[in-house]
């Protein structure tokens, strides 16, 4: 199916906003601050956005992409905001079964309190998403953010690869 | 607020300019209703209208008219939690942060009125007020997060309004029991579906704080629903609570644990 993903980002006094848009759900995200000045990026790939303080470097990702036809097919999703820093999420799939779920990029900004967290948390998620493939969520309700940035950048990653 | 919104919109056709022009438009608008929330509501900036009158320099006569609205809400959510809900009684004073990110995230979902789509959903940091449906026309589907291991879920909700969950999990003891001004929670997780996505928040925050007691104050009130989490990872609901229906595959997983997987 031919795509034509539209990235809107602007960055005006600590607002980051990604608007990410394929023929399913448009994302946008909105880290405080003010309006929007967009740049429009036409283009087939997912797209780097820096963190929501604007204070940190961001480091850009290894950007896989969607490889073909082949059996086995991996895409790096867009960089998302989660509880302690910035992510994004490798996905390889065979046919339409998830096989593989790596980070491909992680900007937790050197805190020691958030390494120890990414240490414990992220295999979990990586865990969580092979196993997870028939619960078809739309959102999460919870105490706090949680896992949402990983969903973010791994629906992303499984857009680019048209599942 | 300090925290992060989303907003996801599922359109009816594949977007054309005009439908991006239009959509863009409306982004900018729920933004600019989400900021002016923040300026105004805000206990963490000094300078807020909420913050002056905690401090006793404006008085409730004096403040914004969103502001007096609010109020007006949060006292109709304070006797409809039976008191479990009090801004009145937070440390510091008047703090309606419990009922205003949800005010302030279903006020900006009202931005996208009118659009073509199926349906949108505007996600304020787990707090979630929804418009229509998924493409498929099914309802949206909502994970509660798991208050033992935030990183799985617990339940999944079939959501056709709005979904808060409350508890001290991620952010530590900042619940306060009204009755005795002290730090309390007797319930892990409180989720709360309605149709007013701030009184849900309230109620979600009163139930967390007066445990199971609480669902009975929901049960009464028409088209709203609350599921608990116990201390020891046991689920209580309203009658109707809308748990959704459970896939084969997720089915066997819950019998096996005590928690359905997170994502996807």
């Amino acid at each position: 199916m031919k795509r034509a993903p539209i990235v809107i980002a602007g960055t005006v006094a600590g607002l980051v906003a990604v608007l990410e848009f394929h023929t399913t759900p448009v994302k946008l995200t909105l880290a405080g601050g003010s309006s929007v000045t967009p740049a429009v990026t036409p283009g087939a790939s997912t797209t780097t956005q820096p963190a929501a303080s604007g204070s940190k470097p961001a480091r850009r990702a290894k950007h896989g992409s969607a490889s073909g036809q082949t059996a086995s097919r991996s895409a790096t999703g867009q960089q998302a905001n989660y509880s302690y820093g910035v992510l994004s999420v490798k996905v390889t799939v065979s046919g339409s079964k998830i096989t593989k779920v790596t980070i491909a990029y992680l900007d937790d900004s050197g805190d020691p309190r958030s390494q120890l967290i990414d240490e414990q948390a992220i295999p979990i998620l990586e865990q969580e998403a092979l196993r997870a493939q028939s619960a078809n969520i739309q959102g999460v309700s919870g105490a706090s953010y949680t896992s949402e940035g990983f969903v973010q950048s791994l629906q992303s990653a499984l857009h680019s690869l048209d599942m | 607020m300090g925290t992060v919104i989303t907003i996801d919109v599922y359109p009816v056709l594949a977007a054309d300019d005009t439908w991006t022009a239009d959509l863009r438009g409306r982004l900018d608008r729920a933004g600019m209703v989400l900021q002016r929330a923040d300026e105004v509501f805000s206990t963490w900036r000094r300078d807020s209208p909420v913050s002056r009158l905690r401090r006793g320099e404006i008085t409730p006569a004096e403040v914004p008219p969103e502001v007096a609205v609010v109020m007006r809400a949060c006292e109709v959510a304070r006797r409809l939690s039976g008191g479990w809900f009090d801004p009145w009684a937070m440390p510091g004073g008047f703090d309606p942060t419990g009922y205003v990110k949800g005010w302030a995230a279903q006020r900006a979902l009202r931005a996208l009125d009118g659009l073509a789509m199926h349906g949108a959903l505007v996600n304020a940091a787990g707090d979630i007020a929804c418009t229509g449906r998924q493409p498929s026309g099914e309802a949206f589907r909502i994970g509660i997060a798991d208050p033992d291991e935030p990183r799985r879920l617990a339940e999944i909700a079939e959501l056709t309004a709005c979904i808060a969950t409350s508890g001290t999990y991620e952010q530590g003891s900042h619940l306060v029991d009204p009755r005795s001004g002290l730090p309390a929670a007797r319930a892990a997780s409180a989720s709360v579906i309605g149709p007013d996505l701030g009184l849900a928040d309230a109620l979600a925050t009163a139930i967390a704080v007066a445990g199971t007691a609480g669902l009975d104050l929901v049960e009464r009130l028409a088209g709203y629903e609350a599921l608990v989490i116990d201390w020891d990872g046991r689920r209580h609901s309203t009658t109707r609570f809308p748990f959704a229906p459970v896939s084969g595959g997720a089915a066997a997983r819950l019998s096996q644990g005590h928690c359905r997987p997170a994502t996807m």
